[in-house]
């Protein structure tokens, strides 16, 4: 219900939108700010100036009308597979995890992962680009060995909040967590000497 | 102005810490960043320091982490005993193990690990390592607190050790302090780098004396075994060890030789095993890991070592806490390094070390020899890792309450250290790097780096979530990171 403002690790912010569907059930959305005007505006600028100076120098047409395709399929590109608008972590005490994101141009991609398969929800330490950063992960286990991770899924990949938003995220993970197992255990200890 | 004043803003949150708690040093406790480009997985001597050192620090309540580069696929953030945190690096490896020194290239993220960890001691290994003296470049440049410890002893004539030589000056007339492992080490570290002796300790190895305890029944007793332990090169004196193999082998027929190790000069000691037929009594064992050397070191009566220059041998000292007898030549800073009555010392000569063996063997056929049990009471007590830990601990202290040269400082320094070129030369880059520096804050400024969770030292989360994971069940709101 509450939306909270963080920022992600550039300094960007970046707003964080948790629901409580239920005790076993909640939602939680980080939003990226949208793309800019400005960011635009420099980038397209940039390569048709570019181009104007090539065209002075060959006086050649062909390369003012492939900036213009450059700048329009990169900015389709762009908004299609680069940039995100909303990352969702949704977590459901007895079925699941479901991810999804949303892209600028509307598109949106979305896994689901087993709650057999899930071991547990971590935050990590990565070197990324020129530092080091914290993300949150997903330890993905063989359900024939269940000691054993076999990958990590990272999650809000493209938002990359800091530290205080994800130990937030964290926290309210590891409450349903912890819940689902306790309540597995219960049904086990339920069925055993009915069994027996 | 303004600019120097950002510049050193890290400097100005310890040296507050430390008015705040100067009425009790021994309370004081430190944010120690050890950088060397030698640490596990490799091994080697500067390695394990690094590695007991830090632990016995985190004993004492500092908290220590280890920057390295990469091994392999061996890189990122991994955690040993204790919390002990270690930064894999992504860095190139130049040669030898050893990173490329751009000055620049490591800056990003050396300076992503001190500001995360909020490190106020930078503590640089090895003279060979390019990261280490990288790193006390950029420490120095974002202002804090920076201690060496030179491993090795160099020479002065060949063109190598004359460039080492100078960087090295360079490099060190600006570091707060520097640590040596012998009183030879400390003044050919003095000599070599033109430094004032009172900024130079001497602290020396340790070794852990549980690893190495004597164990007579391996021994066979109708023969009498020398064990050489040591890297089969030219430094280690494996000439002079192909020399005495064939004299003493000729004299004494139930004399064998244990040698393990792996090298350029293997080839040597094969030639002469070949040449005198004695396969027999000459084993050649190769590369041995660190957790063989005392299955190796119990099955022998002697231990053999051949060095032709030592800072401080730390295989000597293995030797005899396995309940060795030592033989060894006399150089660099061996002879400090274990008390006469048990080692035997002989000059750097076939005909020397021949003589001193001879003593020896003459002493174990007559018996009158210290039985294993008591040199190794006698070693226990020399060389322990607390003690090297309580010992750093003072410089750490000393180092603590000197002021860090300001860039103006630092450039006289320079400049009047390091000779008119390479002072010129290397007050350049260190205005470069201070420019770098102050992109880098305004690219990513420091605020924006999340501060890490402590995995030792006085805020360490490390205990509490071990006993957080057992209550997990109990209550799931308590586990949480941080």
């Amino acid at each position: 219900m509450a939306e909270e403002e963080f920022t992600d690790i550039n300094g960007n912010s970046i707003s964080l939108d948790c629901q409580t569907h239920s005790a076993f059930c909640r939602e939680f959305t980080v939003n990226s700010p949208k793309l800019s005007l400005r960011k635009v505006m420099v980038y397209t600028c940039f390569i048709w100036i570019f181009a104007y100076t090539i065209f002075y120098f060959t006086e050649n047409t062909a390369f003012l009308s492939s900036a213009i395709i450059v700048t329009l399929i990169g900015m389709m590109g762009y908004i299609h597979f680069v940039k995100v608008d909303r990352e969702t972590l949704l977590i459901i005490g007895s079925l699941g995890v479901q991810l999804s994101s949303a892209y600028a141009s509307g598109r949106q991609s979305t896994t689901f992962i087993e709650m057999n398969k899930l071991k547990d929800i971590v935050i990590n330490e990565a070197v990324y680009m020129h530092s080091i950063i914290y993300y949150m992960c997903i330890l993905i286990k063989d359900p024939a060995d269940p000691d054993k991770v076999t990958s990590l899924v990272p999650l809000f990949q493209n938002s990359k909040p800091r530290l205080n938003c994800l130990v937030h995220v964290y926290r309210s993970c590891q409450e349903i967590l912890a819940q689902t197992r306790l309540s597995m255990k219960q049904d086990k200890d339920w069925k055993t000497p009915e069994e027996t | 102005m303004g600019h120097k004043r950002r510049g050193h803003t890290l400097k100005t949150s310890p040296s507050v810490d430390t008015q705040r708690q100067s009425g009790d040093e021994r309370s004081l406790k430190h944010r120690i960043c050890m950088v060397s480009d030698f640490f596990y997985p490799n091994m080697g001597g500067v390695e394990s320091h690094i590695y007991q050192l830090s632990q016995c620090l985190i004993e004492k309540g500092h908290k220590v982490v280890i920057a390295t580069h990469s091994y392999g696929d061996r890189r990122g953030i991994r955690y040993l005993t204790n919390g002990l945190k270690v930064y894999y690096l992504p860095l190139k490896v130049m040669y030898n193990q050893s990173t490329a020194t751009t000055c620049f290239h490591s800056m990003p993220l050396l300076r992503c690990v001190f500001v995360r960890e909020r490190i106020t001691i930078v503590h640089a290994h090895s003279s060979f390592s390019a990261m280490g003296h990288d790193a006390l470049f950029h420490a120095k440049t974002m202002g804090l607190n920076t201690v060496f410890t030179d491993h090795s002893l160099f020479g002065f004539a060949d063109l190598s050790s004359v460039l080492t030589n100078k960087l090295l000056t360079v490099s060190l007339c600006d570091t707060n302090h520097i640590v040596c492992v012998s009183y030879t080490s400390k003044e050919n570290t003095v000599l070599r780098a033109a430094l004032d002796p009172e900024i130079v300790s001497v602290i020396p190895n340790a070794v852990d004396p549980t690893d190495f305890t004597p164990d007579p029944r391996c021994r066979d007793n109708s023969k009498i075994t020398i064990v050489v332990v040591s890297r089969l090169v030219y430094r280690k004196g494996i000439d002079l060890l192909s020399g005495i193999i064939p004299e003493l082998c000729g004299k004494h027929p139930d004399l064998c030789f244990l040698i393990g190790g792996e090298g350029p000069k293997r080839i040597v000691l094969e030639e002469v095993r070949e040449k005198y037929q004695l396969h027999d009594r000459v084993r050649l064992l190769g590369a041995l890991d660190h957790k063989d050397v005392r299955d190796v070191l119990v099955q022998g009566h002697i231990f053999l070592n051949t060095s032709l220059t030592e800072a401080f041998c730390m295989a000597i000292v293995e030797g005899a806490s396995c309940g060795l007898q030592v033989v060894s030549t006399r150089v660099g800073g061996i002879p400090e390094v274990l008390p006469s009555e048990l080692m035997t010392l002989c000059e750097p000569t076939v005909r020397s070390i021949c003589d001193g063996l001879e003593t020896v063997i003459a002493g174990i056929r007559s018996g009158n020899v210290a039985s294993p049990a008591a040199i190794h009471r006698k070693v226990q007590t020399l060389y322990t890792w607390r003690n090297v830990a309580e010992r750093t601990e003072k410089v750490y202290i000393r180092v603590c309450k000197e002021p860090v040269l300001s860039l103006s400082d630092r450039l006289h320094r320079l400049q009047n250290h390091c000779g008119a070129v390479a002072g010129c030369i290397f007050s350049f880059l260190a205005v470069l790097d201070f420019l770098f520096l102050l992109f880098l804050q305004w690219l990513r400024p420091d605020h924006l780096i999340d501060v890490a969770v402590d995995a030792s030292g006085p805020h360490s989360r490390l205990g509490q979530s071990f006993s957080k994971k057992k209550s997990k069940m109990a209550n799931p709101t308590l586990s949480s990171v941080s």
